[in-house]
């Protein structure tokens, strides 16, 4: 015999084990493992639970997903949950700012393996349109490992399932052999990052002390931001510092017309001085703006504060701080609002270069010609948008003191500080409430903000005018016709252009269509944080939905529509919205606001919950600034509409509800008595509109507009939206500034919420109805 | 006495109410994947660049619609569009044509205005919404090879405009033959 035919023949032995394998199943581990990981797979891709865990606007869409329409539930991946320890999916939904980051990094060590995470939309992947920001993270991969990304601004709903169809096709890919979560050795923890004078990740500490050390000077940039010296001031605006007071007080209890109302303060930084400008209005007689303008020198600049006057330009006059460095003699809490404290600079100062610097104004001239792509983190000194003082060293850094709310508590009390937020279901996005409680009961209570300042003026004055309309969508994301209505009307006073009638009906239509869905979406909320836990909410935003399905067809976005333009709007109509718009205003709507109505306005649980809660009085309103349902909800008859009509407001028949309570139900009362004040206007705008042109002039993308200033505002539906802007004549803007009605809101907070219970904070919170996008900017 | 829960009660009736009325066609959830939401024309995700050609060929050259004018990378509010200008092959001298096209999609903002004001009809906005990967380094980068789609796919996606290019192209082209018409006779007399 052969060896060869010696090698072939089985041995007994052999034969043996293939008779047992032939009739007993005898499976080895790998074996094993194959019929075990499709079941097991299949069982962590069906029950994905989401960690209930917004950001931005994509967080929006989020919600929607989880919403009727699309339906998250039909994936198993339904249960949203409050905390990270009950989570096993992150939907990094939105503008991952350097204050939100370490917040973030923290929920996802907190996560259980196995932890999957999607990143949605361009900002969370790489910064977005934000990326240029000083207050923006170029991407969450940066730190933590993504799973699937999603293109997109926003991506919608369902581009969201499709991407969490994408994630559980890589699930069932998965084997327990080689899952990272079944080994012996534990999963790294990311350590969180550091908040020094920029963005540390302590990851890269050494190679940063090495770089600042070596003291090796940033790149210089080609070009600074010009300045201009302050133009002449018009009469009797100019004061001086030491008058400001006496001038403030003057103007509050003048006789005829009282300018009671402080409405906008911001500053912009000169050649020669910082110039603090203020807008101050009259809630009785309505009318125009009394501006005041204080110039103070560049070096060590002081103003004098107006909170002894008015509370309400507490949080305006930190955020001047904050951004231009401005001191305010005689606030009592001057911190930084937008930021936070150790940070290096003031970021709105022209002077202030971002790390990816890369020009005074678009448009970039390595875009065009020779437009070779690279990434801003390409070019930069550190490889990210951070940037260092020399010498910095991180294991060095100590955290400046000053950061703690400064309120005074009588001592005898036994309290106790709790956070709420920034991560937190009932803030409606990334807001934190530091609030000190004696048992329940709130003593204090300080917002504190900024977990979403994505920069919006400093990149807007880098911008060309037309640039910056997709940018003041992203402003209050639910609200995006409203915003561009407000900068159109802003700048179009300052070109002198005025739009065709039917532009004017159809930037109607669209912003009382915006106060209509937004006040849904805020009333199914505000039952959300009540406790009814998300069906009121469910109903409004179907209803939310269909609105947005006209603003789709007409702009070609849901959320951001980039609708208006100087002069007019983008485009004309498509044929269907019209019919569509009419059996919606006309039929639909009303029954959702009547059942909304019927069930909710009388409910037991809802009326004991709100009434007498954070109660603002009327006068305490107007001191506070405070604008839209919450001013009216104190009884305050003013809307910008009817004190100082804009646009063709003046032709439509309709009321300014207001309620005298000051209540949280008072302010839910004004919201559903509003949405029938907009479906009236609508109703007339629908049977008015003309045919005709829609845009005035030729449409150009190379806008110059006139030196100047002017302020312009709306009324959005969450209250007076304005618009400073000053312009040296050229493409961009010199100075661009928005008064968002949430932040200002927000100045009350503290005083609404003060002998309540915990509970009754979220309530309070819900009623003003904030969104972060524009509390942040 | 006051008897607690009533509102409840009827509070369920929308519930129910809802239930009912599921059974008779008025599901409100579109069941994505086997169902989409109807598309308007105006849709907007990300921008795409049009060649004169069917589906399924490659562009070139000759075909592709952009002249590198550069009036897109100029209007984008982000600034995520890069441009490079084609030269001629034998003389090196600038031509009208986009020899690399770069758009970053992970900074695009979607607000159309590249599509808005391109004078030559080049480019658009695409309605591809499915675009979740699990990679962004190398794919999202969109270069002119990615980016480029036929006029058949065009004129599908958004039939409409496509209709209105078409009859303003022909309109022009009208003009321009009545013009070398009434030229003509003139020239010879």
């Amino acid at each position: 015999m052969s060896d060869a035919k010696l090698l072939f023949r089985p041995s007994e032995e052999e034969i043996l084990e293939q008779e047992a394998k032939r009739h007993i199943l005898i499976t080895p581990w790998d074996g094993l493992l194959k019929r075990l990981d499709p079941l097991y797979n299949w069982g962590r891709r069906s029950s994905l639970w989401p960690l209930q865990f917004g950001l931005a606007c994509c967080a929006i869409e989020m919600i929607c997903t989880a919403a009727s329409r699309f339906d998250i539930a039909r994936f198993g991946a339904e249960l949203f949950r409050a905390s990270p320890r009950q989570a096993d999916l992150m939907i990094v939904s939105g503008t991952v700012t350097k204050k939100m980051v370490p917040m973030i990094v923290r929920l996802y060590n907190q996560m259980p393996e196995p932890k999957y995470l999607i990143s949605m939309g361009a900002c969370a992947s790489a910064g977005g349109p934000f990326k240029e920001g000083y207050n923006v993270v170029s991407g969450i991969d940066k730190f933590l490992p993504v799973d699937v990304y999603i293109p997109g601004c926003p991506p919608t709903p369902q581009a969201l399932l499709h991407a969490l169809i994408t994630l559980q096709q890589k699930i069932d890919k998965q084997s327990i052999k080689t899952a990272r979560w079944y080994g012996k050795q534990e999963g790294e923890e990311v350590p969180v990052p550091m908040l020094g004078p920029d963005l540390v990740d302590l990851r890269r500490s050494d190679e940063i002390r090495e770089i600042c050390a070596a003291g090796e000077p940033a790149p210089k940039p080609a070009q600074l931001p010009a300045m201009i010296p302050a133009p002449a001031a018009a009469d009797g605006t100019l004061v001086q510092a030491g008058d400001l007071l006496k001038r403030v007080r003057q103007l509050q209890l003048q006789g005829d017309r009282p300018m009671d109302y402080l409405s906008n303060l911001t500053c912009t930084d000169y050649q020669d001085c910082y110039e603090v400008v203020y807008h101050l209005y009259s809630t009785k007689k309505g009318g125009p703006a009394t501006a005041l303008k204080v110039r103070t020198p560049k070096v060590n600049p002081v103003v004098p504060s107006l909170m002894s006057l008015f509370p309400g330009a507490d949080l305006q006059e930190r955020e001047v701080w904050d951004l231009f460095g401005v001191r305010f003699d005689g606030h009592p809490n001057l911190k930084r609002v937008l930021m936070w404290e150790g940070f290096e600079g003031h970021p709105m100062r022209k002077d202030y270069l971002e790390p990816y610097y890369e020009g005074p104004g678009k448009i970039f001239p390595s875009r065009w010609k020779e437009g070779h792509h690279q990434r801003a983190e390409e070019r930069v000194r550190f490889g990210d948008n951070v940037s260092y003082p020399a010498g910095f060293d991180p294991a060095r850094w100590e955290e400046p003191q000053g950061q703690s709310p400064a309120w005074t508590v009588p001592e005898a009390l036994d309290t106790l500080v709790v956070n709420l937020g920034p991560q937190h279901p009932s803030t409606h996005g990334v807001f934190r409430m530091q609030v000190k409680v004696d048992g329940e009961r709130i003593v204090a209570l300080e917002p504190v903000m900024g977990y979403m300042h994505r920069n919006h003026e400093k990149i807007a004055e880098r911008n060309t005018w037309l640039m910056i309309f997709p940018y003041t969508d992203r402003l209050d994301y639910l609200c995006s016709m409203g915003n561009n209505f407000g900068y159109a009307i802003a700048v179009e006073k300052l070109m002198g252009v005025k739009p065709p009638e039917r532009a004017e009906y159809i930037r109607v239509i669209m912003a009382e269509l915006t106060r209509v869905l937004n006040h849904f979406w805020a009333t199914g909320f505000l039952l959300n944080d009540l406790g009814a836990f998300f069906t009121p909410a469910l109903y409004a935003i179907e209803e939310r939905e269909l609105i947005l399905d006209l603003f789709e067809m007409a702009s070609g976005s849901r959320m951001m529509c980039n609708y208006m333009r100087f002069g007019g709007v983008a485009a004309d109509l498509p044929e269907e919205f019209l019919p569509l718009c009419n059996s919606l205003v006309n039929d639909r709507l009303p029954k959702a606001i009547e059942q909304m109505d019927r069930y909710l306005t009388r409910n037991e649980i809802l009326v004991n919950r709100c009434r007498g809660v954070g109660v603002l009085p009327r006068d305490a309103a107007i001191a506070y600034s405070a604008a839209g349902p919450v001013l009216r909800g104190s009884g305050v008859e003013y809307d910008v509409r009817k004190a100082e009509p804009y646009s063709i407001y003046d032709r439509f028949d309709f009321k300014v509800p207001t309620f005298p309570e000051g209540d949280v139900y008072a302010r839910y009362r004004v919201r559903i008595a509003e949405m029938w004040e907009s479906l009236k206007i609508l109703k007339q705008a629908l049977k008015e509109i003309p045919a005709g042109e829609i845009l005035a002039g030729k449409k150009l993308w190379n806008i110059r507009v006139p030196a100047g200033e002017h302020y312009g505002r709306v009324e959005n539906p969450k209250g007076e939206l304005g618009f400073y802007v000053v312009s040296d004549g050229t493409d961009h803007p010199y100075r661009y500034h928005v008064r968002a009605p949430s932040f200002i809101n927000l100045t009350a907070l503290g005083k609404m919420c003060e002998g309540h219970l915990i509970a009754d904070v979220v309530a309070i919170l819900g009623s003003i109805d904030i969104v972060l996008g524009e509390t942040d900017r | 006495m006051r008897i607690y829960g009533l509102e409840l009660l009827r509070g369920l009736t929308i519930t129910l109410g809802h239930f009912v009325t599921s059974y008779m066609g008025g599901i409100f959830t579109v069941p994505y994947p086997e169902k989409r939401l109807k598309t308007p024309e105006r849709f907007r995700v990300l921008p795409m660049l049009i060649f004169d050609g069917k589906e399924g060929e490659k562009w070139k050259t000759e075909t592709e619609r952009c002249t590198a004018c550069g009036i897109c990378a100029k209007v984008c509010p982000p600034q995520c569009i890069w441009i490079v200008q084609g030269k001629d092959p034998a003389t090196a001298k600038p031509v009208a044509k986009a020899s690399e096209f770069f758009i970053d999609v992970d900074v695009c903002m979607n607000c159309g205005f590249c599509a808005e004001f391109c004078p030559f009809d080049a480019i658009k906005m695409d309605h591809k919404f499915e675009l979740g990967s699990g990679e962004r380094d190398k794919s999202h980068i969109f270069d002119i090879n990615r980016l480029h789609v036929s006029t058949e796919y065009y004129a599908e996606t958004h039939p409409r405009a496509w209709g209105e290019e078409q009859a303003r192209k022909k309109a022009e082209a009208d003009k321009k033959a009545a013009a070398l018409a009434a030229k003509k006779p003139e020239g010879q007399g």
